[in-house]
């Protein structure tokens, strides 16, 4: 399937760093890219780890 | 109780992968020792991606200068001091090198010389003095991978190290068997230096992973400049005798054999990993059958505080694979959220044009079930590369039809790698064939490529007809 992640490295570093699967993270931007505030929308989620 | 080492970190090799990982654990306040049984920097230094890249830039101007008369430099006959051009990639080398000792002194690298082996998972003997480190990154690189019926012995049949020794006289008849990035490379080197040069790939196609059209092209330019290709044909066997060397070839499809006579060979069929010596089941840690010492995303084997970064931890076989897992390695141990979650490792073939290439081939993103558009821009139609000579070849994208992200480039032309760093930018950000077409690319340059190519995808190049 389908494999690219489209969120620039710096986003991916902070997703590990707030402990947010980057897989898990719903991209708003163009063509899904998530953004550092899509990361922390979703470490704020308790749904999600 | 806790228990004191002698190090934070100990690397077992300096190539590209080790000191990469040696000098950042140093920067993050680790104490840090390199091992390393011959020269700093590895093959990559010594006798890989450096020298040849010094050799293939003498091959080129060499070969430019033939072409010099077109705007009227009339050159006299060329005459190549070939000890001259050993001495100077020699020296090339030697300056890196110790380049690299210098990093490590003022990061105060501790660097140990000698063969390393494990006594156990946090010690390793260093020459006939032992080591204990409370975290161990395996860096030991790898070897070129042998065929049997051909002896390498470095004089007549040689592997890429011997390969990087220009013989004088340059050989009038060059053999290369393996098709991939390293036969390629010498091909195009000692064809520049006048060798007649035949390649043989017992695979299909050459240069394994590229893009079809990407090679199509590559190897209609290697062929224009002299170059005999031979894919689906295998060496059986060389016999040295006074008239060259007599090697015996296969076609593996027709079975048909044939008696070809060389005066040098070159066996360039892949590389294995090395872990001669270093005795890593002392420390528990898996090797696979191939050799491989294999690591997760965060470079750790399966003894957690023990990692394998390089060459020897997995495929592809390149410097700047090793010298990002050299980092990913040292800053974890640092603690930092690290991890080797590249979207692509770009390939490079040095040749001119070179062929290269980041991301997904056409192929490749078809398989993965995206719909695919292209974008293709010809070298042709470049003004830039018209002023260089040099209009073999294109920029060919790969984007996804719907979200028109860029998911793979393959360029073939004039300084290819140079341009290929945008393209994996380009991949690890996430764009858009429109985030590279709306980019302002200086004029006239190379680069421009890009840009017509992501226009290109749009149907909306300039500088050709769109269809």
């Amino acid at each position: 399937g389908r494999t690219i992640v489209p969120a620039a490295p710096s986003v991916r570093r902070l997703a590990r760093e707030m402990q947010v699967d980057i897989h898990a993270v719903h991209g708003t931007g163009i063509a899904g890219r998530i953004s550092e505030e899509d990361v922390r929308r979703t470490a704020g989620t308790p749904s999600v780890a | 109780m806790t228990k004191s080492y002698d190090f934070d970190v100990l690397v077992i090799g300096a190539g590209p992968g080790g000191y990469h990982a040696a000098i950042r654990a140093a920067q993050l306040g680790l104490k840090t020792a390199c091992a390393e049984r011959e020269s700093v920097g590895g093959v990559c230094l010594n006798v890989g991606c450096i020298p040849t890249k010094a050799l293939l830039h003498a091959g080129d101007i060499r070969a430019e200068a033939r072409h010099a008369s077109d705007f009227g430099l009339q050159l006299a006959e060329q005459r190549m001091d070939i000890a001259k051009l050993n001495g100077w990639k020699d020296g090339i080398v030697k300056k890196l090198t110790g380049g690299v000792s210098g990093l490590f002194k003022a990061n105060k690298v501790t660097h140990l010389i000698g063969n390393a082996s494990f006594v156990d998972d946090h010690t390793v003997q260093v020459g006939d003095k032992t080591y204990t480190a409370a975290s161990i990154i395996i860096a030991t690189g790898s070897e070129p991978a042998r065929l049997p019926g051909l002896d390498v012995d470095q004089q007549g049949i040689v592997d890429s190290t011997g390969a990087l020794v220009m013989p004088d006289p340059v050989p009038a008849r060059m053999l290369c068997v393996g098709g991939g990035v390293i036969g390629f490379e010498f091909a195009h080197i000692y064809n520049n230096m006048g060798s007649q040069v035949k390649v043989i790939e017992f695979l299909p196609t050459i240069i394994p992973g590229a893009d079809a059209d990407a090679v199509k092209a590559f190897q209609k330019s290697m062929e224009k400049q002299g170059i005999k290709v031979a894919v689906q044909t295998k060496a059986n066997r060389a016999e040295k005798k006074q008239d060259g060397i007599h090697v015996e070839l296969e076609n593996v499809k027709t079975g048909e054999k044939s008696v070809e006579v060389f005066d040098r060979v070159l066996v360039a069929v892949g590389r294995r990993p090395r872990t001669d010596g270093l005795n890593p089941e002392k420390a528990g840690v898996t090797v696979t059958e191939r050799g491989f010492v294999p690591a997760d995303s965060k470079q750790r084997t399966n003894v957690p505080h023990i990692y394998s970064i390089g060459d020897v931890a997995s495929n592809p076989m390149l410097a700047h694979k090793a010298m990002k897992e050299g980092l990913v390695a040292a800053e974890v141990i640092a603690g930092k959220p690290a991890e080797q979650d590249a979207v692509a490792i770009p390939g490079v073939v040095y040749t001119n044009p070179e062929l290269a290439w980041v991301g997904l081939t056409e192929q490749e993103a078809k398989d993965k079930g995206y719909e695919v558009k292209i974008g293709n821009f010809p070298f042709a139609a470049s003004g830039r590369a018209m002023t260089l000579q040099q209009t073999d070849g294109f920029v060919k994208m790969v984007v996804e039809k719907d979200t028109d992200l860029v998911l793979g480039v393959h360029i073939v032309g004039p300084r290819a790698s140079d341009i290929l760093s945008e393209a994996s930018l380009a991949l690890e950000m996430g764009a858009t064939a429109t985030d590279i077409a709306l980019t302002i690319h200086a004029h006239p340059t190379l680069g421009e490529a890009m840009l017509e190519g992501a226009e290109s995808a749009h149907k909306q190049a300039i500088h050709i007809v769109n269809r």
